[in-house]
Formats: structure tokens, sequence, C-alpha cells
């Protein structure tokens, strides 16, 4: 908390005194001189007229204080009370793309990613999160969205689908368009198209899209049976183009030696190459912890200078001001009677 | 400075207008039976008494001789007793200065003492110090005792204390005279009554009350100033012995109006008590156009007394 025209108040006290002295200095001459008169302890001695004295007294007393108290908070409220925080906008704008492979052997890691980011969302301010679902083809579930809400119910809904529970199977409907499963490059590609392009006018067509951080979150295995149509080094290069980063989780890393070839190698080439990084997942539980670090990364990677807002804090003076200033209202109505 | 005997002449000549003229003169006669060369009464013969007062016309019709009695002609001398002090310079019931009324007062007292003939002299003073003015007859003395009177009066005399003025006079005079003695809202103690019963047994005493400015009620809100509505507070008001400030607002609830009222009533009751006690004429005075008709009250009351 700090003050703003902090010179304020020096003025205000050098003004209040020279006010002081003009008055105290100055001829008391307003328009009604007393007039004389005797025997006022005839008056002055009546227990009724001491009893109305003290009652002007108490109220006078009440609304000096409340005078007082009245110029003070509004000089201290004129200084412009204000608080003077760093924020760090980059944990506010960042997007998030959950891709999540459809296939059978993932549907364990699937759920346990759609729980962790169901659990996060709650916590999300400002943050976008998107969803889309791949297999022969990609459904994109929750478009880019900052109703947490929805998300959370969508994720669900997602949860209980990747466990198998009955009656939950309609939410994959849509991923089988295409020739052969888990076409993981399309899958990819399909989410990093998910992000708004850069430049492009916000919905409301007040200005352009304010720069935010963009990552996918994508959870596969990355054994392709089909025929992509783009391959997953492809979609890596459309994700470094729009400037998507890829967290790659993948439960099922079976690669044996250091042949750059193998599938589990192959995704993490990608997703380094994006800027990314690639965690094999060793049970679906290690999700979260991973999903944690991913976003303590995230911080990391997006840490700007943090910025100095300064806010103005004077709705407490100009309380007290407004209070203050009824009772002197409610006082002077009562010495005026 | 105007002359003050000429105000006081105008206001008695608008008096005499309105009641019967001359009456003022004849109340004021009446007050010694003065009436100078007057026949009084008569009654029966002494021997001893003065064959040339016989009233023969009389004893013809009597059978027996009647003597003719006169009340002696003699010179009465008035002596005006008033307050010179700080309270005559406070506010009067009516608005004006206490002692525009003393003067006015006095003025109406002494011309009518000095057109009959009497000559007329002053106590005047304050707590600290008391004067007085030999009685002597005629309009420009009159005219040098309301003067002395006027001028000594001020917010920066020294406080009032009439019990000073009024032993001066026990202290001071031999000679029986008619005290007028004109006084603000004084109370009168067991001390002042000891001194007057002394004074009345020597004089006669007329007394004047100057009422005294109403502290709370309706009328202190009247004297405000003009124009101002009905329920306005009274003006702030200042005491002359110790300049405490009496705001107005203080005194506008009724209950202070109220016991004020209550209190005033019984000082006025107490003092009419007393003087009635003593014998002593009373009346009171709100304005200097209260002055004539409590004065021709005053004299009436003193002559009924007798």
């Amino acid at each position: 908390m700090e003050l703003i025209f902090w010179w304020m108040i020096p003025v205000a006290l050098l003004l209040a005194g020279a006010t002081y002295w003009a008055l105290r200095k100055g001829p008391g001459g307003d328009e009604s001189v007393p007039r004389p008169v005797a025997h006022s302890h005839r008056l002055t001695e009546l227990p009724e007229y001491q009893a109305a004295v003290r009652r002007h007294r108490r109220w006078l007393t009440v609304a000096a204080v409340a005078g007082g108290v009245a110029m003070a908070a509004a000089v201290v409220a004129a200084a412009r009370p204000a608080e003077r925080s760093t924020v760090s906008p980059e944990q506010r704008n960042r997007d998030i793309i959950l891709c999540l492979d459809a296939s059978g052997s993932m549907s364990s890691a699937d759920a346990a990613v759609a729980e962790v980011f169901a659990r996060l969302a709650q916590g999300f301010d400002g943050e976008r999160l998107g969803l889309t679902v791949f297999d022969s083809s990609a459904v994109q579930v929750i478009p880019l969205t900052d109703d947490y809400d929805y998300v959370q119910e969508q994720l669900k809904v997602a949860k209980e689908a990747f466990d198998g529970t009955p009656g939950s199977a309609g939410f994959l409907d849509g991923t089988w368009n295409g020739a052969g499963s888990s076409l993981i490059g399309d899958g990819l590609a399909s989410c990093v198209q998910g992000f708004p392009a850069t430049g492009a006018l916000t919905p409301g067509g007040t200005g352009r899209t304010e720069e935010r951080s963009r990552s996918v979150i994508l959870a596969t295995d990355n054994f392709v049976s089909g025929e992509p149509i783009f391959t997953l080094e492809e979609a890596g290069s459309l994700a470094r183009k729009q400037g998507v980063r890829v967290y790659a989780l993948n439960p099922g890393d079976f690669d044996y030696g250091t042949d750059p070839e193998q599938p589990g190698a192959k995704l993490r080439a990608v997703a380094e190459g994006t800027g990314g990084a690639y965690y094999p997942l060793d049970s679906p539980e290690a999700a979260a912890d991973i999903i944690r670090r991913v976003q303590s990364t995230e911080a990391t990677a997006f840490s700007a200078a943090p910025q100095a807002a300064v806010s103005d804090r004077a709705e407490i003076p100009l309380g007290i001001a407004l209070v203050s200033g009824l009772v002197l209202a409610g006082a002077t109505w009562r010495l005026r009677r | 400075m105007p002359s003050l005997l000429t105000r006081v002449k105008s206001k008695m000549s608008i008096f005499a207008h309105r009641k019967a003229r001359g009456m003022l003169d004849g109340e004021y006669g009446s007050v010694f039976k003065g009436r100078s060369l007057d026949f009084d009464d008569l009654r029966v013969y002494v021997p001893g008494d003065e064959v040339r007062d016989i009233d023969w016309k009389a004893s013809a019709r009597h059978g027996s001789p009647l003597i003719k009695r006169y009340v002696a002609v003699r010179r009465q001398a008035v002596l005006l007793v008033t307050d010179t002090g700080r309270n005559m310079a406070a506010l009067s019931f009516g608005g004006e200065e206490k002692k525009d009324i003393a003067v006015m007062a006095l003025g109406v007292v002494g011309y009518l003492a000095q057109r009959h003939g009497d000559v007329v002299g002053l106590v005047c003073g304050d707590g600290s110090s008391t004067r007085s003015l030999p009685a002597k007859a005629g309009e420009a003395h009159l005219e040098r005792l309301l003067r002395d009177v006027n001028g000594h009066t001020g917010l920066s005399s020294p406080p009032s204390s009439l019990g000073e003025q009024l032993s001066y006079v026990a202290r001071n005079y031999r000679q029986r005279m008619l005290l007028f003695v004109v006084a603000d809202e004084v109370v009168v103690d067991a001390a002042m009554e000891q001194l007057l019963r002394r004074l009345r047994a020597q004089h006669e005493v007329l007394w004047l009350t100057v009422r005294d400015a109403e502290l709370a009620g309706p009328a202190s809100v009247r004297h405000a100033g003009g124009g101002e509505p009905a329920d306005a507070a009274p003006a702030d008001r200042f005491d002359v012995a110790d300049a405490l400030l009496l705001p107005g607002r203080l005194v506008v609830s009724d209950a202070v109006i109220r016991a004020y009222a209550a209190a005033q009533e019984q000082r006025d009751m107490k003092r009419q008590a007393v003087l009635r006690r003593l014998g002593i004429a009373h009346v009171h005075a709100g304005s200097s156009h209260d002055v004539l008709p409590a004065v021709f009250t005053l004299l009436e009351r003193h002559r009924r007394g007798k």
C-alpha cells in the first residue's frame, strides 16, 4: 500500500493549519453579534439548561470528530492510496489442447489425462482448454474454451468413455471414419489446427488475438496402422510453424535400443522439435505427476518479466469519508434543531 | 446629544393626551398630600388654635367652631436612586438597554417633582463606588442628573450592586424624602430587606423594576431581529458580568423555556411579596413605552397603600 500523490498530505496539513490560523486570527465577525444580557446565571443554573448544554456539546463533539475524520479520509483518498503488485500474465493466457489417441490400448492413459485435467480445470483462470479425440479421424470434442464448467463436464464424460462405462461409447463416435486406425500424424495436425490462426481477429472484432502460449498434450503410443495424410514429422513441423509446443505422453514406450526409427524415439524427436517434451508413462497414475511437470515447465518457459500493476485502493478511505459525512450530516441536523 | 429631558417630556405629553391631562401631576401631588395652599379638611376647634383659622361660615352652619386645616406648603425632596453598573447596560425585556428605561423613569418622576416645585437629587453608582448629586430644583439640574446616569452606565462599568446605593442613602440622608428606586430584577435578600425596612421607616419609597431580557422563551426570539421566522432560535447573548456566551440554540427546547419561566415567576412573586410586606409600592416596566403607565400605576398604588 502506498500513496501516489503523497505530497497531498503535507499540502492538506499546511492548508488546515493556515485555515486554523486565519480563523483564530481573524475577527469572529459573523452577522449575529452577541447581545448583552444580565443575570445569565438565572438561566445557566437551571438543570434543564445544563442538560441542553451537555447535549449540544456532545453533538458538537460528534460533528467535529466526524468532520475531521471525513476531511482526513478525503485527503487520504485524494492522495491516491494504491497497491502495487506484480502480475505474471503468462499464467493467464495459455491455450492447452488435449490430444488423446482413442485407440483401445490408450484408454487407461486417456482416462488418467482426462481426470487430471478435469481437476486442473477447477483452478484455471484465463487459460483455455480444448479436447480433441482421434483414432482414424479426429473429433473436436471441446473447442478451445474457458467455460470450465463445460470443460469439466465433458472431461468427466470422456473419462467414463475411456474407462468403458456402459452407455458411454457414443462419446467416441466419429473417430473411425478414416482408413486405418491411430493416425497419429492426422490427429496431431487436427489438434494443432484447433488453435485459432495467429493474427486472427478476436470474436468481437476488437483487435488481434493477444499473444497466448499454445501447447498440446498428446497422449499416444505412436503405433500407426494405416496411411495418414500427415506424417508425424509433418504434423510436428506444422506445430512448430504455428508456435505450438507438443508434450507427448506415451504409456506404451516399448522402444528397444537407440534406433531413431522406433515409434517412441520418433515421438520424442517430434515433441522436442516443437520445444515440448516427451514423457514415457509407466502407469496411468503417473500422468498427474507428469502433467504437473508439464504445467511447471510451461510456466517457467513463459515467465516473462513480471509487470507491475498499480491499482487504486481508495475504497476504504472513501467509505470512511462517506460514513463520517453521514454522521456529520446527522449531527448538523441535530444541532440545527 | 439631544436633551434627555426633552425626550421624557415628549413622552409625557403623548401620555397626557391619552389619559386625562394633568392626571399625572395630580397623582404625584397626592403622594405627599402636598396640595400646597389647598384646603385639606375641617376639625373641631381646640383651645390654642389660631383664631384666624376658624372657618366662620362652616362654624355657623355647624353650631360649634371649626378650624380650617391646610397642609403646610413645604418643599419636598425627591431622591432618585438607581444603579449605573454594568447590569443596566444589558438588554431589557423589550430589547432596549435597561438604562434607557431607567433614564426615562427617573426623568418622568423627576420632571413631575420639579413641576411640583420639589427638589430632586440623585444617588447612583455601582458595586465599587456610589455618587450623590445634591437635591436642587430646575430642569437644567434634572437634565444633569439624567446625563449622569446615562453617561456612567456602560458595558465597561463596574458590576452592579444596588445594596451599596441603598446603604449609602441610609447612611447619608437624615431628611425625610421620597425615594424613587429604579433597579433591574434584583433579588431582595434578607440583608437588603433589612436595609429597606430601615429606609422605609424614614422615607417614602417607590420602586420601579426594569424587566430584564427574557433569556429563554418567546420574547427572547422576538427581539433577535426583524423578519425572522417564528421558530427561529434567539440570537446569541453574552452575560455582561463575565462575558459568558449563551448560544441562542440552547434555549429553544420546551423544557428549558418552561423551567426558566417557572423560575422567573417565582423570583417575581418573591420580590413582590417582600416589597409588599415592607409597604413599598412597586411596578414593572419592560420598555420605555411602559414607563408612563407604570409610573402612573406606581403613584396610584402608593396613594392607595396609605
